[in-house]
């Protein structure tokens, strides 16, 4: 309901004539339903505050012109097939101007090719996995971290523990973004010294984990990574309980930093590490939003429910517009697409820069569970906290 | 059909192949997915509407096209002609080793087995290093859809053709034969293993052939959107709403329904699959036979045609 | 050794899970000739019914199981009386496709009242687990492998031995007849459907309690509901214990020998191989 108020909003502006402003149209198709939707909404949510806030604040400066943010999202119902549709149509008929992405690597993969295809550029904050980027595509740029550095912070964290664990079991998800983590992980834990004791893919929607957990217990390793999504981590956590698997630590790409992940486990959840490239944190300076805290707090009071950097990700790829736009001075996409390259500056979500092939490059902070709440542990600069290791067993917990 | 039928429809076809060239990108788009949509539909048709075997598993010669192009175009660095002949050999040789034994099925024993082979492929598939695994193919791009719109064009018009022939060919009334009583068929002198069989593998031609034009089109594929099984009922739905076991049914379906999701999923896209499911239990309770044998006994019998159906279906 | 005690271990719980979720189907099925492809959606309302049960009001799942159990059944005599019964002389296909067209609008009706977000129910005793014979034993999945079999037998004794059970049966064997000796068919189809959406409800009352669930699981569930009927057989209740063990034993065996990617291959290659060459399933008389 907020959301279609929110749209009628924008599109009321678009109507009003007495105004006569003029609008930049940002396109997207998320997954507004679908298996995907608990996540999608983050990006929907995010994209519009992120107009909200900075037709707010001004709107957007094109060679001395006043322009107004514009919003036209599509729900691509969780299918793969049809977001590309849908980003076919934003472009051809509904004839947007630039391309906001959709959650998840797949969608991204997929999806890229249409802004590649018609030579628009898009800025997704949703899929990670390095094959996205190594197509030598111009038009496709990503705030999410390199997938295969995911579990790079949390390894040198596993370097610094006393005692030093040794053996690790990485079991991951077969899908694009879990294969890329898996595959950079693999290489930094033997370049790190440590004995891979299981490496074992599994199924994407996998909810019965009891025969791989059973598995990795009998290969007894001091730690357990994780590469999956969230309900999967969610369904690890509880039947490693049931079965009572409780190795010295485990980590997890994704769920921890999450609020209901974190509430619908409850006690379960302590111990367990995850990681986040982004925390709502004051020192974080925004044009838009004054700083990461705040936003944080205002996005919660608009939407009830709190940002992860899904959101903060979504909302710094529509600020790297407005001011890749500023800078080009113009609409041209090929001369805007070369202004996103060069884009360098500080936002709610951290320093927006992108590498050549198009990604961003920000570090994970790697986090913990500690008494119920999210502790950040350990981030570029080092130790933050003191993390809570070894895990003890499930029956000594308190 | 008449002279006059001929002479109509080359002139239809005519003017759907200029559309490329004036009409909007975003019709063409449509019309790829229409004609695309409509090919398998009319491919299922023939096994599903004129032998009456309800097949679930016509999403796993989509899925082989669509793979036997990508693999050929990705991995092999073959021209996409050769992707396509490589994925309709794939699925007709499916067709035949895997439809044998599943085509002694009868019934709903039939469908359910053609969903779990389906589902099967699935697994398989994601598990394949040369099929990308999980993680799918990218393909090449191509910019420019007209190569794709009047491919799909001419893949609906030749499937047409073989429906079209198939329906006055000894052949056809042999699977119309098995239909409706295939014990009476075999006595008869049918041959229904190999009908069954024959309208299997075709079937699954034009259908792989129509999943790697997609496959091609979209530039990306994954065992879960390849093998699609929503895929596979939408074009059930379609055929059945047009009307099974005719020429035009599964034509008018296709387009009436992807004309009405498409509207939907632009104006109030979450609801279109509400529509899907709605339309499906709308349809298949009040015109089971479809939209063709409604238009061609409503001028007799008026309202009482939906009636007269409920009335000799419900408990 | 001990691993492979444990896999199997894991199997045979997970058996009993698979068991209570396909119970209803094989009943409406086996029974009614009515393939009901909306089974996943009924298990699917049936954890959210729990879920409010117990966030709300907080019942223990275990305790709220005959709740569920009445909510869907009421839900299932309804659906069947008045949406299902105008299709039950139609063609078989028909029925499927009607119930996958209720499969699309209860999912989607799901995600409007209840949100995509994933839920769980978590009583206090969901992690608990015991040993046996050095093998771990998760509480939770041993209670519902036991509420499978006294479901089972329930359902047995009622089709064997009660008047009801014998209308079923003999609706199911000859419309006409039972219509002469009195039976009311609409009734009676209702009455079943119900018992069959009822025992979803069980099943997903206590799947909340060891997964994790929204409203998409439906699909996945159905499918496997299906494998586990056809390779048990649907001729007998029995069946489904034996096709939830055979296909539990055998996804866990998988998974440790081949790889956690391969039990669908496992599960529905099972279940094309018995559909060819043992269409009645492992309890049913061979062809």
């Amino acid at each position: 309901m907020k959301r279609l108020l929110c749209y009628g909003i924008v599109a009321l502006g678009l109507v009003e004539p007495a105004l006569a402003e003029q609008t930049i149209t940002l396109g997207a198709s998320v997954q507004e339903t679908g298996a995907l939707a608990n996540t999608g909404r983050y990006y929907r949510d995010g994209y519009e505050f992120a107009v909200q806030r900075i037709n707010d604040r001004g709107g957007v400066k094109v060679g001395g012109e006043h322009y107004r943010l514009a919003l036209k999202i599509f729900d691509n119902q969780s299918d793969v097939n049809l977001s590309v549709r849908q980003y076919t149509q934003l472009l051809t008929q509904d004839k947007v101007n630039f391309l906001l992405g959709p959650f998840a690597s797949d969608y991204a993969l997929a999806d890229s090719s249409v802004a590649e295809k018609y030579e628009v550029p898009m800025i997704e904050g949703g899929g990670a996995s390095d094959q996205i980027f190594s197509r030598g595509y111009k038009y496709i740029f990503g705030t999410l971290p390199v997938a295969s550095r995911y579990f790079e912070s949390t390894v040198e964290v596993l370097t610094k523990l006393d005692p030093a664990p040794k053996t690790v079991a990485l079991v991951y998800a077969d899908d694009a973004f879990d294969v890329a983590v898996a595959k950079g992980t693999r290489e930094r834990l033997q370049n790190g010294g440590f004995k891979i004791a299981q490496d074992e893919r599994y199924s994407s929607n996998t909810s019965d984990f009891s025969s791989l957990i059973s598995q990795t217990k009998a290969s007894a390793p001091d730690v357990v990574l994780v590469a999956g999504h969230e309900t999967e981590a969610l369904n690890f956590i509880r039947q490693s309980k049931s079965l009572d698997f409780s190795p010295k630590l485990y980590a997890f790409t994704v769920g921890v930093p999450t609020a209901d992940f974190r509430h619908a486990l409850g006690a379960d959840a302590n111990y367990a590490f995850g990681m986040t490239s982004w925390l709502p944190s004051a020192a974080l300076k925004d044009d838009y939003f004054s700083n990461a805290e705040i936003f944080a707090g205002d996005y919660r009071k608009q939407f009830g429910y709190d940002p992860d950097y899904h959101a903060a990700s979504a909302v710094a790829d529509v600020e790297t517009f407005a001011k890749a736009i500023e800078a080009a001075g113009t609409l041209d996409p090929k001369k805007v697409r070369d202004a996103i390259a060069q884009v360098d500056f500080e936002s709610l979500y951290g320093r927006i820069q992108f590498s050549a092939a198009g990604q961003i490059n920000l570090p994970q902070t790697v986090v913990q569970v500690q008494n119920d709440s999210l502790v950040p542990i350990y981030g570029h600069k080092g130790f933050i906290n003191k993390p809570r290791y070894p895990m003890p067993a499930w029956d000594k917990r308190q | 059909m008449r002279p006059l039928g001929w002479a109509a429809s080359t002139a239809v076809l005519a003017v759907l192949a200029s559309v490329p060239w004036i009409a909007s990108p975003t019709l063409i788009q449509f019309g790829i997915t229409t004609l695309l949509l409509a090919t398998v539909a009319q491919a299922w048709n023939i096994v599903g509407g004129y032998a009456g075997y309800a097949s679930f598993g016509n999403s796993v010669f989509y899925g082989l096209g669509s793979y036997g192009t990508a693999i050929a175009m990705v991995q092999l660095n073959l021209p996409f002609g050769v992707g396509l002949a490589l994925g309709a050999a794939l699925a007709m040789l499916f067709a035949l080793l895997l439809g044998l034994p599943v085509l002694r099925l009868r019934g709903h024993y039939f469908a359910i087995a053609t969903l779990a082979l389906a589902l099967a492929m699935t697994g398989i598939v994601s598990n394949l290093e040369i099929a990308g695994r999980n993680t799918g193919l990218v393909l090449p791009l191509l910019k420019g859809d007209a190569l794709f719109y009047e491919l799909a064009l001419g893949l609906l018009a030749l499937v047409t053709l073989t429906v079209i022939w198939i329906s006055r060919s000894r052949f056809g009334f042999g699977l119309i034969a098995i239909r409706e009583d295939e014990d009476a068929a075999a006595v008869m002198g049918v041959n229904t293993t190999l009908f069954k069989a024959a309208a299997f593998t075709l079937a699954g031609f034009f259908t792989a052939l129509a999943g790697g034009i997609h496959a091609y089109w979209i530039t990306f594929i994954d065992p879960v959107s390849a093998f699609d099984i929503t895929l596979n009922v939408k074009m059930i739905i379609m055929a059945i709403f047009g009307g099974a076991g005719s020429v035009l049914g599964p034509l008018v379906g296709a387009l009436l329904l992807a004309s009405i999701s498409e509207v939907l999923t632009t104006e109030v896209s979450t609801a279109a699959s509400l529509f899907y499911g709605l339309v499906i239990v709308v349809a298949v309770v009040f015109m089971p036979r479809g939209l063709v044998n409604v238009v061609r006994h409503f001028k007799r019998l008026g309202w009482r045609y939906f009636s007269e159906n409920l009335r000799s279906h419900r408990l | 050794m001990a691993l492979l005690l444990q896999v199997l271990a894991n199997g045979i719980l997970l058996g009993g899970l698979y068991a209570l979720m396909a119970l209803g189907l094989a009943l409406v099925w086996g029974v009614l000739n009515i393939v009901n492809l909306a089974h996943g959606a009924f298990i699917m309302l049936g954890a959210y019914a729990s879920y409010y049960l117990f966030t709300l009001l907080h019942l223990d799942p275990f305790a709220a199981l005959p709740l569920c159990m009445l909510a869907l059944f009421l839900f299932g005599y309804l659906l069947q009386r008045h949406v299902l019964n105008l299709i039950v002389r139609a063609p078989m296909f028909n029925t499927l496709l009607v119930t996958f067209g209720l499969d699309v609008v209860l999912t989607y009706l799901a995600q409007i009242v209840f949100s995509a977000d994933f839920r769980v129910v978590n009583p206090g005793y969901a992690g608990a687990n015991f040993a046996l014979a050095g093998v771990t034993l998760p509480l939770v999945r041993a209670l519902a492998f036991a509420v499978a079999l006294v479901l089972t037998f329930a359902l047995w004794l009622l089709l064997a031995h009660t008047r009801l059970g014998r209308a079923v049966r003999a609706c199911a064997h000859n419309l006409v007849a039972a219509r002469l000796y009195g039976v009311e068919p609409r009734t009676v189809y209702a009455l079943t459907f119900g018992l069959g959406a009822a025992l979803a409800g069980a099943a997903g009352d206590l799947y909340g309690v060891v997964s994790q669930f929204n409203p998409y699981i439906g699909d996945a569930l159905t499918a496997k509901s299906f494998a586990i009927s056809i390779i048990g057989g649907l001729e007998n209740p029995l069946g489904v214990v034996v096709g939830g063990l055979f296909l539990g034993i055998l996804e866990s065996l998988t998974s440790l020998y081949v790889g956690p990617t391969y039990t669908d291959v496992a599960s529905f290659g099972v279940l094309v191989l018995v559909l060819i060459v043992r269409p009645k399933g492992l309890l049913g008389r061979a062809t």
